[in-house]
């Protein structure tokens, strides 16, 4: 009784082994995973059989099914042993120079030494010695390897993702035509990372840039944005920046960031009725009209040539502002006062009064 | 017997579906990756770059921000031996892929198989610039009329 029952395991191991070879020997092999557990009801008997990683790679061999009811004759031993010796060495072995590498490596995988055949060498050498060699080095397992990411792979893969790919309008080609047909520019960030969360806390923030030059503002409408954006506009770029990071999802900072952009653009275009009180210290660059510089300039051009009687003092005044070197000099002064004291700018005021006086 | 069967992916182009929605621009769209081994950071520059070559995206640039260098200073022993400390430092090291006018199909395309295929132990940081026409309601004044009106009677 004991004998048979250990014929029949024999058998069903060995039939099982020839049916793995066969399947090895077709193309579709490689596709299996590293470790094949095929569980098989054979002649009443459950047989759970653990296969070598492998035995799973394909053979290109065609084994011969013998006959399994009187046991395996020796030549048919002989010749599966060998076979399934070559099948326990490296595939390495059995390598093409010209064969496809993205099935040896079709996804990211942990470094197998039997199947990269590089001689590669890694870790700390010993005294007198050399890196330790690829089989078995836990330094090569360690690192994270780009195998499965070869030119080859890549363009494959790209080959597949260009349909879903769209091309950049033709006519956007230079910044300046981007900001001219599309001035308003949102920044977002995205996080990729391990960690306990998945979520990061910055990325629900939303920066809106946009340059007021764009917008259709007048002066009134253009000084008044600016007061009201404050820390918020650049002068020399001339760009207002709003950050909304008051929201918890993106979109949502979003579309308050253009509410926001809204908002001071119609703000800006009122006019409110304390607004015609706006005196001299809150102009934001000088004016020279109704200056005391103006005062002076006349005060002092009447008293090197004094009023007769006929000329009336508005017509004078007229006639006086109406001249070249007082405008010159209206020049200098507000550039002096707007842009501050530079070599140029003093340079220009001291020609203008010595024309003005003809010095 | 067992055999393993193989299913077959239906053909791609028939998954692809044209939408009316107008496709969103990215006039820039920068890639910043972490990770604490410079080599591993060199192969993964080497992947980004070709991948966008493939795909037809024009690379601005490709920079090597200054490293990070974090110290910690601790005590070697568990209990007393204050003279006696163990120093430990953590290196992080960037890469910057710079990317300039894509489409937001593209962008996603590009992102999602730069991401999938971003090794263990690094991290990415992606920062989107989206460019946007001003929106109607922001073409002309509300109050445009009202404004006129108070300059006139000024």
């Amino acid at each position: 009784m004991i004998w048979r029952s250990v014929d029949l395991r024999r058998t069903a191991l060995r039939t099982l082994l020839q049916l793995q070879l066969n399947m090895a020997a077709s193309t579709f092999c490689p596709v299996l995973l590293p470790l094949s557990r095929i569980n098989c009801k054979l002649n009443g008997i459950y047989t759970l059989i653990s296969l070598n990683k492998t035995a799973a790679y394909s053979t290109g061999l065609s084994v011969k099914k013998t006959g399994a009811k009187t046991g395996l004759p020796q030549r048919g031993g002989k010749e599966l042993r060998r076979q399934i010796k070559q099948v326990l060495q490296p595939r390495t072995e059995r390598m093409a120079v010209d064969q496809d590498w993205t099935a040896v490596y079709p996804t990211a995988a942990s470094f197998k030494a039997d199947a990269v055949p590089l001689p590669v060498r890694m870790g700390y050498p010993v005294k007198k010695g050399v890196p330790p060699s690829k089989k078995g080095n836990l330094e090569l397992l360690k690192i994270p390897n780009f195998l499965h990411l070869t030119p080859n792979a890549i363009k494959k893969q790209c080959e597949a993702l260009k349909p879903f790919c769209t091309e950049w309008p033709a006519a956007l080609d230079s910044d300046e035509k981007c900001e001219k047909h599309f001035p308003i520019q949102v920044q977002k960030k995205d996080y990729v990372f391990a960690g306990p969360s998945l979520r990061h806390p910055d990325a629900r923030i939303v920066t809106l840039t946009v340059k007021l030059s764009s917008l259709n503002l007048d002066d009134h409408a253009r000084k008044k944005m600016i007061k009201l954006s404050g820390e918020r506009y650049n002068k020399d770029t001339d760009t207002l920046t709003i950050t909304a990071d008051s929201c918890p999802l993106k979109q949502q900072n979003h579309d308050y960031a253009m509410y926001m952009l809204t908002v001071l653009y119609h703000e800006s275009w009122k006019i409110e009725a304390w607004e015609k009180e706006k005196t001299r210290a809150d102009m934001e660059e000088y004016v020279w009209e109704d200056s005391p510089s103006q005062k002076n300039i006349l005060e002092t051009l009447l008293r090197i040539r004094p009023l007769s009687e006929q000329q009336e003092e508005g017509e004078v005044r007229e006639e006086l502002l109406g001249r070249e070197e007082v405008q010159e000099y209206k020049d200098s002064v507000t550039k002096l006062k707007n842009e501050g004291e530079t070599e140029g700018n003093m340079q220009q005021y001291k020609e203008a009064v010595k024309k003005l006086l003809s010095i | 017997c067992m055999y393993v069967c193989m299913c077959v992916c239906v053909c791609v182009r028939t998954c692809i579906t044209v939408i009316e929605e107008p496709d969103t621009l990215f006039q820039k769209l920068t890639v910043l990756v972490k990770g604490h081994d410079k080599a591993v950071l060199d192969s993964y520059e080497f992947f980004a770059s070709m991948t966008a070559k493939e795909l037809g995206l024009t690379l601005a640039k490709v920079s090597e921000p200054p490293k990070n260098i974090e110290r910690l200073t601790l005590l070697k022993s568990v209990h007393i031996f204050k003279k006696h400390r163990v120093q430990y430092e953590m290196r992080t090291h960037f890469r910057c892929i710079e990317i300039s006018k894509v489409t937001g199909s593209t962008a996603q395309v590009y992102l999602e198989y730069i991401q999938r295929n971003l090794p263990e132990g690094m991290a990415m940081e992606v920062t989107k610039t989206a460019i946007e026409k001003v929106p109607e309601h922001i073409r002309t004044p509300l109050w445009g009329d009202q404004s006129q009106a108070e300059k006139t009677s000024q």
